[in-house]
């Protein structure tokens, strides 16, 4: 019960942080909840404060700096330095981070829910919670699926996959920490993932503040020439609603009617006072100019799903502030039949970016997939952003891509996303460039607490072996001066290695980036 | 009667060596090493053989028939469903198995279980206890737990009832007794204070609904509940829901299934110095062949584990006891194993005074072996059922 | 018969004294008469009617015998052949060239089991019979297709057209070019290519009283082999085996579908120890990484793909574990990678490679596997699959390594004229 409560006091903890609309109408009707409430989440258990150091690392920040060579310093979860050599108070746990790149966690959107409720094996639960996919020894079934894919064309199927099945309000109430899923995930370096609306903080072995937002994304249809109608409906409605209301509120009679709500639609509201955003799935042109004027019209800014002919369009989509969630290697042909441009390309992401679009990337699987095809499913985001390179987005904004960006439509980038103090420290150590497709996540730090080592875990341990380096603290420093000195030289050697072992064209691929913030 | 054997395996506090146990009125009423006779008491001597508990298997549904009634309710009882007549309980005490554990089936709240004596024809004479433990299954959807605070606010509910009725009682007493003597204010406020305490001021509480009564008595304790959950990350929800309710008395079981990620809260059950009704096997990690031998690790940590036949028939309860031999030859503590055989099972039951142990006072309730019982020769010599021999032939 | 012993064994010793010679010399033509004369290369202009042109490189992956790169390379292309790859070197004046020099070139990819030739899922396997030895996926073919045009942009120049797997044998396939813009003549690099056959899943989709079973279907596949053996043995003409007595002459390679250990063990034996074809393993998934050894030792190339990994298919292992590294180790000749295409779009396989290398391949291996390894182990290494003078001008200029996702493929050469260039076309892919 604990975490419900929790929940709520997060929810109310949130609101503070939406967009500035409520102020003035804070005892306002659909306020469902008493805002005198506005506690700070005070959980003052005054328990002894908990210190992690990822020592030597360097910061990707999510902001476009590179900080080389420093230490981050987590208090209780949140990130409270980030310094070449901050004081780090006794007892802090440490994270070798030398040789290392560390990024902020990365944040997937509609996600599978086996994340949070995944069972590997061959676990005999109810039939709707038997995971066949990764029950991984019936050949018959893989023997299907091979079949299968000989009829369905891969990249071709995901128009509409990001509203089934995903409405999972009870993501918080079953949510297992100990999945295996959950440990796959972390290995991505995935530390948010979204399960219906709802964004969890993968921690593990824990369930308190699992929860970090609930239902801050509203899901309008806009698909077919009657969902358009009822929707504009909607909007008008509510519209209405609240400039009566307003007009009522200024006038401050006490005699005059308070407007009704009658039919007006809640959530449409929610979105108008911009406590919500509103998705949308949509790929064709006409159906995103059809958002992009919804949206000016009424003054709202779309998160818009799929947007695959989106850079047809791209201006619009700009001007109407819409975040387009991509998918940058889908495919559609173009419409032969019209003569302006339409179908995929591959430089959607790049096109849209330029145009003043926020970039959020998901792959076209947003689950696990564990039956041999590789580089298309949650497991490889990092991928999926790199072909958002490939169309021409920088390295930077695609890191956003799956991080700041997805946090923000989650409506958790005050928390997560990037990496900065005050904020929780959710990290991830890379042996490379994150985009790179042989780089491995070979730590993750969710809420400053290690709980995810690659060499500890059977996954992956046994690709390409992290190399040992000497003791983070030289022992009896006192004793052997020389002794200490050694390790520090054969550390230098280490690091060049390292970094002679990345390979070549990884200096092609970051030029700009690093250029301007290499030199430290 | 007296009985003077090779050795005792008590359950409860080792194992004695030429150890002589005098039974009378169906308890034992001393055991010891080579304890005195007096003369005139009838001495059965058998050197070779080896004494331990009968068995406890309290969590079966052997020779239950749900067509008693499906309703899954807190209030019902596996009574409702009992046939003492059935082979499969003689069948049961040939294979040790003197105590058994009676379960209603179902999911949520599904009722509540009861204690029988194996053996028996006649249900008063089979029936040991009603009202053993409250079974609660917890887990793998979210509905379960949001069921289970659920049934705790039906509970809170009624004491919110109870509560504001006592208000109003109070203040009607208080009115009358105002009326009476105005003087004696301050004597009446230190009675009313002592009244709440005992709880018999001649205040009626309304009666709860026969449903959440089970659940008021489980909070307050006088219920037993054993929860089922069928992973790691329920106990965690389970805790979440349970955190506050202090006045409860509960044990765990899991189903043991194959990539189990039970150890993931060893630790954590063993904290909470829990009982866990487990089956008698081994388990995988997940993905992998590592084996776990869980009942070892939940003992290593602190827990009481109780362990269960694999198969709830007869069959299996006679090859029990080679299943946990099987946990032991890999690790566990050959004294916990015999006790997750009785003694932690008559816990689970509530019957942990009566049964379940050799020791004085409590049902003579003893297998007798020609051996070690986890040695797959062993064969079992005689089954004694409160104080009379009930298989095998002594003479 | 003899005839062709003698040559064989001619081009074997030749090749065994060309690898016998330092890594750090030349191997193709044009180099070595470079280093026999002891003077500089230099290009002779266009002659009239030539074509031709140079390619100004940042990086040249030669992915030929000897590995070589440059640093700062060039290309010479003279009527669709490569005519020199190495150091820059002047060119006559007048010379097209075109200056890539931050870019990376690398062979035209390979790919030897695709089923885009009709630029979707139709019309590729025809299932009345379960053998179908006489028929030719050529007529179905559509030369510059959509999926060939995305493909071109990929960086893939060769593609194995063949039927599906719906039947033990499906036909032969066509090995033909991705030029966007070309008619049947010109894309068709062999045709028939060689054969594709079917082990086990795929075709065993019931229905028949007999083939439901592997052992129903190897019997079939055997029966029709055997008369097409006894057939070339008695000089009998007989039009539906003609292209399958060419596979028993060791003209054309087949191409076999299957899975699982003993799927992929159980090809080796029927089609290698039983018939000595000239037999290619393709997909090879699951586990069929633990009959790497036999393959290994059976001297039998590899085609693995699209399923790339492996997780706890046979063995509880709880890794996840890379098929190519697995084969790789295992010493199987000629390894090579493939997508499937459509089941991994065909643009994509470059990423087979990338993903391979992320499980513990080597990454340099890795783009062997799509591009000289395939070719070598189909009978076409002396035409594709690397830069080295003499060969189709089949080139990919890339922004960096072709096996990074980030990295962009700027222009596709084949036969020496450019098929797609992202500047002129816009980016297809």
């Amino acid at each position: 019960m604990k975490s419900l409560k929790k929940l709520t006091t997060t929810l109310l903890f949130a609101w503070g942080f939406s967009l500035g609309f409520q102020a003035p109408l804070q005892a306002a009707p659909w306020d469902e909840e008493d805002d005198s409430e506005e506690a700070e989440a005070s959980e003052e258990e005054e328990e002894e404060d908990r210190y992690l150091a990822i020592v030597g690392g360097d910061v990707y920040t999510g902001l476009g700096g590179v900080l080389r060579n420093v230490t981050i310093l987590s208090k209780n979860g949140k990130i409270q330095a980030i310094e070449a050599d901050p004081f780090l108070p006794e007892g802090t746990e440490k994270v070798d981070a030398r040789g290392m790149r560390v990024y902020p966690g990365l944040v997937a959107l509609s996600a599978t829910n086996r994340i949070s409720r995944g069972l590997f094996g061959s676990v005999e639960l109810p039939e709707d919670h038997i995971d066949h996919e990764a029950e991984g020894e019936h050949h018959g079934h893989f023997y299907a699926s091979l079949a299968q894919s000989h009829i369905e064309e891969v990249g071709q199927d995901q128009e509409d996959h990001f509203f089934d099945a995903q409405v999972d309000t009870d993501a918080v109430d079953s949510f297992d920490p100990y999945s295996q899923y959950l440990v796959l995930a972390l290995a991505t370096g995935i530390t948010t993932a979204e399960q219906g609306s709802t964004a969890l903080k993968l921690k593990r072995g824990e369930i308190e503040g699992v929860a970090m937002k609930d239902k801050h994304l509203t899901s309008v249809s806009f698909g077919s020439p009657a969902s358009r109608r009822s929707t504009r409906e909607k909007f008008e409605r509510a519209a209405e609603y609240l400039r009566e209301y307003r007009a009522w509120e200024d006038l401050n009679d006490k005699e005059a009617k308070e407007p009704s709500r009658k039919g007006v639609d809640g959530g449409t509201l929610n979105i108008l006072l911009g406590r919500n955003l509103a998705r949308f799935g949509a790929n064709s042109r006409d159906e995103l100019l059809g958002i992009a004027r919804l949206a000016q019209r009424y003054g709202f800014r779309p998160v818009i799903v799929g947007c695959q002919e989106g850079w047809t369009v791209a201006d619009e989509l700009g001007r109407a502030g819409a975040t387009a969630v991509v998918t940058p290697r889908s495919r559609r042909f173009k419409d032969e039949k019209l003569v302006r441009p339409g179908g995929t390309s591959i430089e959607n992401a790049a096109i849209l970016h330029a145009h003043g679009v926020q970039i959020a990337v998901t792959p076209s699987n947003t689950g696990f997939e564990l039956s041999g095809i590789t580089g298309r499913d949650l497991m490889h985001l990092p991928t999926e952003a790199g072909f958002a390179v490939r169309g021409g987005l920088t390295n930077e904004a695609a890191l956003r891509a799956i991080t700041i960006v997805p946090a923000r439509i989650l409506g958790i980038d005050h928390r997560v996303g990037s990496i900065e103090i005050g904020k929780d420290c959710d990290v991830i150590l890379t042996d490379g460039d994150l985009l790179h497709y042989q780089t491995f996540v070979q730590y993750a730090v969710v809420d400053g607490k290690l709980v995810y080592d690659k060499e500890d875990e059977i996954f992956f341990a046994h690709i390409r072996p992290r190399p040992e380096l000497p003791p983070l603290d030289p022992v009896q420093v006192e004793e052997e001066d020389e002794a200490s000195e050694e390790p520090s030289e054969e550390e230098e050697e280490q690091d060049d290695e390292d970094e002679g072992d990345e390979d070549e064209e990884d200096e092609e691929e970051e030029g700009d980036e690093e250029d301007e913030k290499g030199d430290d | 009667m007296a009985v003077r054997i090779g050795r005792a395996e008590t359950a409860s506090h080792g194992t004695i060596e030429h150890a002589v146990i005098l039974v009378e009125g169906g308890k034992i009423i001393e055991i010891g090493e080579d304890l005195p006779v007096e003369r005139g008491i009838p001495i059965l001597d058998r050197p070779d053989w080896v004494a331990t508990p009968g068995f406890v298997n309290p969590y079966s549904r052997a020779g239950m028939d749900a067509r008693a009634g499906k309703a899954a309710t807190p209030q019902r009882s596996a009574a409702f469903e009992l046939r003492p007549h059935q082979g499969v309980y003689d069948d049961m005490l040939e294979a040790g198995v003197t105590t058994l554990g009676l379960y209603p089936p179902g999911t949520g709240m599904p009722g509540q279980a009861i204690a029988i004596r194996t053996g028996k024809r006649r249900a008063e004479e089979a029936l040991l206890k009603e009202g053993c433990y409250l079974k609660v299954t917890m887990g793998t959807t979210a509905q379960e737990k949001k069921d289970l605070i659920k049934a705790f606010e039906s509970a809170d509910k009624h004491e919110e009832k109870v509560q504001k009725e006592r208000e109003k009682w109070e203040k009607d007493q208080e009115k009358k007794k105002k009326k009476k003597k105005k003087s004696k204010k301050d004597d009446d406020k230190m009675a009313r204070l002592d009244d709440d305490e005992k709880g018999d001021d001649g205040f009626e509480p309304p009666a709860a609904d026969p449903d959440v009564q089970p659940i008021l008595d489980m909070r307050a304790g006088d219920l037993h509940a054993l929860i089922r959950i069928q992973k790691a990350s329920d106990l965690l929800h389970l805790l979440d829901v349970i955190e506050e309710e202090e006045g409860l008395s509960w044990s765990l079981r899991v189903p043991l299934r194959n990539d189990i990620d039970l150890f993931e809260v060893a630790d954590k059950i063993g904290e909470l110095d829990l009982r866990v009704v487990l089956d008698s096997r081994v388990t995988l990690e997940a993905g992998t062949r590592r084996e776990r031998n869980l009942a070892a690790e939940l003992t290593a940590a602190g827990a009481h584990v109780v362990l269960l036949p694999l198969s709830d028939s007869a069959q299996g309860h006679e090859r029990w006891r080679m299943e946990v031999a099987h946990l032991v030859s890999l690790g566990l503590d050959r004294e916990a194993a015999l006790a997750a055989m009785t003694l932690e099972g008559a816990h689970v039951l509530g019957l942990e005074e009566r049964l379940g142990s050799l020791d004085k006072e409590k049902d003579a309730n003893i297998v007798f072996w020609n051996g070690d019982p986890f040695e797959p020769g062993t064969k079992i010599e005689a089954v004694m059922l409160d104080g009379r021999f009930a298989t095998g032939d002594p003479q | 018969m003899k005839s062709t012993l003698l040559i064989l064994t001619a081009v074997v010793l030749a090749s065994g004294c060309r690898t016998s010679e330092p890594r750090s010399s030349a191997t193709a033509g044009g180099e070595r008469s470079l280093v026999a004369s002891d003077a500089p290369y230099l290009p002779a202009p266009l002659a009239a009617g030539e074509e031709g042109l140079a390619l100004r490189c940042g990086k040249i992956l030669t992915v030929d015998a000897a590995d070589r790169v440059f640093d700062a390379g060039l290309i010479v292309v003279r009527n669709g052949k490569i005519e020199y790859v190495g150091e820059p070197v002047e060119l006559p004046e007048d010379f097209p060239v075109i200056d890539v020099a931050s870019s990376w070139a690398s062979p035209g990819m390979v790919e030897l089991h695709s089923h885009i030739q009709t630029g979707g899922w139709g019309d590729i396997n025809d299932m009345v019979m379960p053998t179908n030895a006489e028929l030719r996926v050529r007529p179905t073919l559509v030369p510059g297709n959509r999926m060939v045009r995305m493909a071109c942009a990929g960086g893939v120049t060769t593609l194995f057209g063949i039927p599906g797997s719906g039947t033990s044998i499906g036909g032969f396939g066509t090995l033909y070019k991705t030029k966007t813009r070309a008619g049947f003549e010109e894309v068709v690099l062999r045709d028939p290519g060689g054969l594709k056959s079917a082990y086990n899943y795929n075709p065993q989709r019931g229905g028949g009283d007999l083939g439901s079973t592997w052992s129903g279907l190897t019997w079939l596949t055997r029966e029709v082999n055997d008369r097409a053996v006894a057939a070339l043995e008695h000089g009998r003409e007989d039009l539906a085996l003609a292209d399958l007595k060419r596979v028993h002459r060791g003209e054309l390679p087949v191409i076999v579908h299957c899975a699982s250990a003993e799927g992929v063990a159980g090809v080796v034996r029927l089609w290698k120890a039983r018939y000595g074809a000239h037999v290619i393993v393709t997909h090879g998934s699951w586990d069929g990484p633990m009959s790497a050894r036999y393959v290994a030792e059976m001297g039998v190339p590899v085609n693995h793909g699209p399923r790339t990994m492996n997780y706890n298919i046979a063995r509880r292992e709880g890794k996840i574990q890379g098929g190519a590294e697995a084969y790789m180790e295992a010493g199987v000749p000629d390894f090579s990678l493939n997508t499937d295409a459509g089941v991994i779009p065909q643009e994509e396989l470059f990423l087979q490679g990338s993903m391979s290398a992320r499980l513990g391949a080597d990454s340099y291996q890795m783009l062997r596997a799509v591009t000289a390894n395939p070719a070598k182990s189909f009978m076409i290494g002396d035409r594709v699959g690397s830069l080295e003078a003499g060969k189709d001008a089949d080139i990919v200029i890339s922004s960096g390594d072709p096996l990074d996702p980030r990295s962009r493929v700027e222009l596709v050469l084949i036969d020496g004229a450019v098929q797609y260039s992202r500047r002129d076309d816009g980016q297809w892919f």
